[in-house]
């Protein structure tokens, strides 16, 4: 649906500056992800620093488009289309907000590992991070275009973060049920595994709201899109 | 309750039509809500209903017809003061007659024939407390309606049209010259009227639209665009055009 501009020319700027801000936290949350791997397998304690620090970003921004949200909604009292976009947008940052804390959490028990020996077996996160990572990119994509096609390639791809998180997860605890000098970083190794798949399954949260904000079909806990 | 089958009508003998091809089936207690940009043909087709474009002696119906319970309410069976017995009328600006709030209340019944005074006493306290206003004016019902505020005499104007305990209520923007506090009190007796009585309702408040009626119909220059109930319209609405008017987009 071609959507054209209102005549309020203040609430279109409101949205829009809604929509950006969103976005802009984002490809803050994105980044915070991808350096909490960088730190984790480049052993960068300066880099696991800044994940941490950069959160900060990330939550301010939640708490602006939280604020600004309900100035729209008090201000112009939007309706159809208008009114998804706010509250989807209020959704799609909860769900940022939550994977730039994996992400601190992540480069958080990077920095043990980090103080430790290198081993080989920090390798095996890497098929579930590329797909968790990709997800997000997919999900950030498909909020910024409004593309509910894209967001069910999003929920589409969950079933391989699976996947690949049972293997990593597997080989971890294998690991940890044989006598090793390394059990403390093959533990924390288990809960990034963990953390990256739930970096995955609030891509696909976001990729619901996208749904909702595009179709105003819900489509959570086992809903299905109607054409 | 009211059914409106592919109706067109004109203001001047069919030169123009200022509503075209209009179908919808208006349900028996519920709050129906008419919105639209001024001059869609909303009010025009309210008073389509109990037949007050009459009045207007170059206007007529040029296509189609409407049923009220059934009846073709223009065939030449039907008188048009009998059927608006069944069907009360609240205008924009409310209209008490320059009489007491007691007058006012039982002037319909009067008209009936009704001149029994506990009967009236019963209808006129009936019908305040049908407008939430018994409270507010019990003590002084021989006092002059004008004296009311601009809230209580919309209400007072609602208990005159409920008095005579018609089917249907017709409001053409009943709020529109209320402060807030009185459109709630008006949006809450809506809400409670619907119980008992088939309203349908003007409004250019979008909010108001929203809150206080089940269906919801879009007019924009003559023609019903979407028809529908009043959370699907609001919130995802199927043509282009209703999400434009209801969202504050240039149509």
């Amino acid at each position: 649906m071609q959507i054209q501009g209102h005549i309020l020319s203040e609430f279109d700027e409101a949205l829009n500056t809604l929509k950006a801000n969103t976005i802009t936290m984002a490809t803050l949350t994105q980044k915070n992800v991808e350096n909490a791997f960088t730190g984790l397998t480049q052993r960068d304690l300066s880099i696991c620093n800044q994940v941490i620090a950069d959160d900060e970003e990330v939550d301010q921004l939640e708490i602006q488009i939280d604020n600004d949200s309900l100035q729209i909604m008090a201000k112009f009292q939007p309706f159809a289309s208008d009114l998804r976009l706010v509250v989807a947008s209020m959704k799609v940052t909860h769900n940022l907000e939550r994977i730039s804390d994996h992400a601190v959490s992540i480069a958080k028990r990077s920095r043990k590992i980090i103080k430790s020996e290198d081993i080989d077996e920090v390798a095996l996160i890497e098929p579930a991070y590329q797909q968790a990572l990709l997800m997000l990119k997919n999900a950030i994509l498909c909020y910024t275009e409004g593309s509910t096609e894209k967001a069910l390639e999003v929920l589409s791809m969950e079933d391989d973060l699976n996947k690949f998180h049972k293997i990593a997860s597997k080989s971890y605890t294998k690991k940890l049920e044989e006598p090793s000098d390394h059990y403390k970083i093959f533990l924390n190794l288990v809960f990034i595994t963990r953390w990256i798949e739930r970096v995955g399954n609030l891509s696909t949260n976001i990729a619901e709201d996208v749904i909702f904000m595009e179709s105003a079909q819900d489509i959570r806990h086992g809903g299905e899109l109607e054409e | 309750m009211i059914n409106i089958n592919n109706v067109s009508f004109s203001y001047d003998k069919g030169k123009t039509e200022v509503l075209k091809n209009i179908s919808l089936d208006i349900p028996e207690k519920k709050v129906t809500s008419f919105i639209g940009p001024s001059g869609c043909g909303k009010s025009t087709l309210l008073r389509c209903i109990n037949r007050m474009n009459d009045l207007v002696e170059t206007s007529m119906i040029t296509t189609g017809q409407i049923d009220v319970m059934g009846q073709n309410i223009n065939s030449k069976e039907v008188d048009p003061i009998e059927l608006r017995k069944h069907i009360g009328m609240v205008f924009q600006k409310y209209n008490p007659f320059p009489k007491s709030i007691y007058d006012n209340v039982a002037y319909g019944l009067r008209i009936q024939g009704i001149k029994n005074k506990k009967t009236l006493d019963q209808a006129v306290e009936r019908s305040l407390r049908g407008a939430a206003l018994w409270d507010e004016v019990k003590d002084r019902l021989k006092d002059s309606a004008l004296g009311l505020s601009g809230g209580q005499q919309q209400r007072l104007c609602i208990a005159r049209a409920i008095a005579v305990q018609p089917k249907i209520i017709l409001m053409d923007e009943p709020c529109s010259a209320l402060d807030p506090i009185a459109t709630a009190k008006v949006e809450e007796l809506i809400t409670e009227l619907r119980e008992e009585f088939t309203i349908v309702i003007v409004t250019h408040s979008m909010q108001q639209a929203s809150r206080i009626s089940d269906h919801t119909a879009f007019f924009y220059l003559g023609e019903l665009i979407e028809y529908g109930q009043t959370d699907t319209i609001f919130q995802n609405p199927s043509k282009k055009r209703t999400e434009d008017y209801i969202s504050g987009r240039f149509g």
